[in-house]
């Protein structure tokens, strides 16, 4: 029996859509009862009463708002599931108010053929509490030599392609691509970084790498890569997504880019908005990600590519280590960190709370703009959308403790981190997939709880 | 009878040079850094050291020199206390004087060669830790290729097992650094206000970054040179005064700290030839008349003779410290294993 939710006396948030304007006929802000049945909203009005099995949730005080999309997720799996799986990471996914993830396809084996990525989508079908979306390489085992089959694997349902981890290096190669993605158009998602500025590094390059005696990653092999791909572009045509962005000179070359017309989009991520290399924990590994903690100057560059719209989504390159990797030397450890249960909090507090974004254009940040960029319908809250759903109680204080984290693997900087604005529940499809018992336990009066 | 008489007198005579071995380590009580170095368990670089720190530790290291040099039979401080040598990377040198500095202590050494076995089989350091406080070490000298592991070890063994630092990638090395400082004060110069020219790699050199951050703390006014392509970003925004010829950094210079080149800098593209190297950067008598007439050289070996220095100047004892170096060293190390490990139950 597909269960029956109504959702009572929270603010409804509505993002803005990709062009900046309200996404829905719902004005935010408004005090609104919702009600969901199969998977839908099929009703909200400012008092709705009960109905027999329907499992009630008290959204009094909190925000009322679309699940989260996030574009850029490591879920392991496959060969790597001692590091995370699809039923870990989503479930991580569920926590942190998301109900779209995607996930890249450096996967083990990578998804580089129609025969993996129908592995992928099967454990997606078996484990996923949320929605996945897989992305599919562009070359094949992630080499940057030979193109894979893009659009057998579009077919199948691979929602962008991207060589993640591993930039296409070979231009000849990147240009193929962009041509051969017009029978597709699907987004590359590109990983940008010249391989060679950055080798052997493992932090930002800078004062904190000289006093620390650590080879750095300058950020000139991002803002080299941005670049010559935007050449390419602009030669080819189509469209390019940049991963990551961390570095000023990168997002100047795709503010640069944008004002001359080309079809050029760009993410960053929560840990680049909200730390520099100055404030990481010396040698610690759970800092240690790729691409790197920039300066301050950086940081800043990126929260005002953020509020101009330059920078579009916000997205978590949640990267799952387990304990051994990340307890080698910081030279040897793995790049990366999880990300998705700190993710909204984190940028809430920095963008919202400091007053520098409005909530529903932040929101749009890890909504409506992801999803454009994908081609998703835009998530929001109106009758008859899709009941994915996340239920934040703004003003709460929480925090962060990773041995709470549903994640399979520990590595963030984030943990025992004080964050404001907290994620209780969680709806994916008309199903309650996640609410924090500890914090929100009067707040949900589940079907299986109040009736018989 | 005669045997137990013989015996008393043996045990007599022990006894007294035990007290006079004892008394050449008796500190002055006017050391203010010696509390500092009670509290301290670990030496893990210069950085977070204080400058009575500093003065205490040479004080030591002075009193150290002179029972090394007198060819005194070890001392029996430590003599219940075992040292541990963990080398991940070669060093006969470093090794060999942090044995020497814990012998003359009274110390038992272990010599680990962890390179050849436990690494190999996969053994991070956090089972090398485990197994060390297991064996009931009570200090760990630690040499290894990544920045950064002699704090991982330290942070591991918590109070459990002491952990010097014998060199942590390009990070620190910081008994190099203190027994560098120990050689120049013994010129007579005291170091606040004195220039000192670090010439070379900059960028691999944790010789380089210990001796900054302890000779800044003292007041020394630190130049560099070397190639641009061996001298790391933004280290003016630490007081360095960077510059790209040899001239004027070594220009009217105290001391001049040549740093040692590895050969492998050439295949690595950073330099284009060690012919090069010696044309701009090589120290000889010729290019020393730059700095203050008094100057010294220091280098902390091994010396690739005619590269980074000529042989000529090496050699020179008027200017060069490098013998001197390797002397103080076993004192400088003599004295941390000292201020670390001594809790009065010494034999």
């Amino acid at each position: 029996m597909e269960s029956a939710i109504l959702i009572k006396n929270g603010r409804v948030i509505n993002p803005t859509d990709a062009n900046g304007k309200a996404s829905s006929n719902v004005a935010s802000n408004q005090s609104l009862d919702i009600r969901i049945r199969d998977g839908k909203i099929t009703e909200m009005e400012s008092e709705l009463k009960p109905k027999d099995n329907e499992s009630v949730v008290d959204a009094q005080g909190c925000w009322v708002m679309p699940g989260f999309v996030d574009m850029h997720t490591h879920l392991r799996d496959l060969g790597q599931a001692d590091r995370e799986d699809i039923s870990t990471g989503t479930k991580a996914a569920a926590a942190g108010g998301y109900t779209t993830v995607v996930a890249m396809a450096n996967t083990d084996p990578p998804t580089d053929c129609a025969e993996i990525l129908d592995r992928v989508i099967k454990r997606i079908h078996e484990r996923a509490i949320v929605e996945v979306l897989p992305v599919a390489a562009v070359t094949k085992g992630l080499k940057g030599v030979e193109l894979t089959n893009m659009v057998e694997m579009s077919d199948m349902g691979a929602i962008a392609f991207s060589d993640d981890g591993m930039p296409i290096s070979n231009l000849d190669v990147l240009r193929r691509a962009f041509e051969y993605a017009r029978l597709h158009g699907r987004p590359i998602i590109s990983h940008p970084e010249d391989k060679d500025l950055s080798h052997g590094g493992s932090m930002n390059e800078g004062c904190q790498s000289t006093c620390l005696g650590m080879k750095g990653i300058p950020s000139a092999s991002e803002a080299a890569c941005v670049a010559r791909e935007i050449e390419v572009l602009r030669y080819t045509g189509g469209r390019l997504h940049f991963a990551h962005t961390s570095a000023k000179a990168s997002i100047d070359l795709i503010r640069q880019a944008k004002a001359q017309g080309l079809q050029v989009t760009a993410d960053a991520t929560p840990h680049h908005l909200v730390l520099s290399d100055a404030e990481m924990t010396p040698y610690d590994t759970s800092f240690k990600m790729n691409p790197p903690l920039r300066s301050k100057k950086d940081v800043e560059a990126i929260e005002q590519a953020l509020v101009e719209g330059v920078i579009d989504a916000i997205a978590t390159d949640h990267a799952p280590h387990s304990k051994l990797d990340k307890s080698k030397p910081f030279d040897h450890a793995p790049f990366g960190i999880i990300g998705l249960e700190t993710a909204f909090s984190l940028c809430f507090e920095k963008l919202v709370l400091s007053g520098k974004m409005a909530p529903n254009k932040f929101l749009a940040l890890i909504t409506t703009h992801p999803a454009k960029i994908l081609g998703i319908p835009a998530p929001q809250i109106s009758v008859g959308a899709r009941a994915n759903i996340a239920i934040v109680d703004p003003e709460m204080r929480w925090n962060f403790e990773i041995v709470e984290s549903f994640s399979k693997s520990k590595n963030s900087p984030f943990t025992g981190r004080s964050l404001k604005g907290k994620n209780l529940v969680t709806i994916f499809d008309g199903k309650i997939v996640y609410f924090d018992k500890e914090r929100a336990a009067k707040r949900v009066q589940e079907v299986c709880a109040s009736s018989t | 009878m005669s045997d137990a008489s013989s015996l008393a007198v043996e045990k007599s005579t022990k006894k007294k040079m035990a007290d006079e071995t004892d008394s050449n380590l008796i500190l002055p009580d006017n050391l203010p850094g010696l509390n500092a170095w009670k509290a301290r368990r670990h030496l893990l670089d210069t950085k977070d050291m204080s400058v009575e720190e500093v003065d205490a530790l040479i004080a030591v290291a002075k009193l150290c020199k002179e029972i090394h040099s007198k060819g005194r039979p070890p001392l029996t401080v430590l003599s219940h206390k075992v040292v541990a040598n963990l080398f991940y990377e070669n060093s006969t040198r470093t090794r060999s004087s942090f044995e020497l500095a814990a012998r003359k202590l009274g110390a038992s050494v272990l010599n680990l060669d962890i390179r050849m076995s436990s690494v190999a089989k996969g053994e991070t350091i956090e089972d090398t830790a485990r197994t060390l406080v297991s064996m009931g070490v009570d200090a760990v000298v630690q040499r290894h290729s990544s920045s950064g592991s002699a704090h991982k070890l330290a942070e591991l063994l918590r109070h459990e097992v002491h952990v010097l630092n014998a060199g942590d990638g390009w990070n620190a090395h910081p008994t190099q650094a203190l027994l560098d400082l120990f050689s120049m004060q013994e010129t007579g110069k005291t170091i606040k206000g004195r220039k000192v020219a670090i010439i070379g790699d900059i960028t691999h050199s944790r010789v380089a970054r210990s001796n900054i951050w302890l000779l800044q703390k003292l007041g020394a006014d630190i130049h560099v040179a070397g190639p641009p392509t061996l001298v790391p970003v933004e280290l003016d925004s630490f007081g360095v005064t960077v510059h790209e010829k040899l001239e004027p950094a070594i220009k009217d210079a105290d001391f001049v700290i040549a740093l040692r080149l590895q050969l492998e800098r050439q295949d690595e593209g950073l330099i284009p030839s060690i012919g090069e190297y010696k044309r701009l950067y090589r120290l000889d008598h010729e290019r020393i008349k730059r700095c203050k007439p008094d100057v010294r050289v220091l280098h902390p070996g091994p010396v690739n003779r005619g590269i980074e220095i000529t042989d000529d100047l090496v050699d020179d004892s008027k200017v060069s410290l490098v013998n001197l170096q390797v002397a103080n060293g076993i004192a400088v190390r003599m004295a941390v294993l000292y201020l670390l490990m001594y809790d009065g139950q010494g034999t």
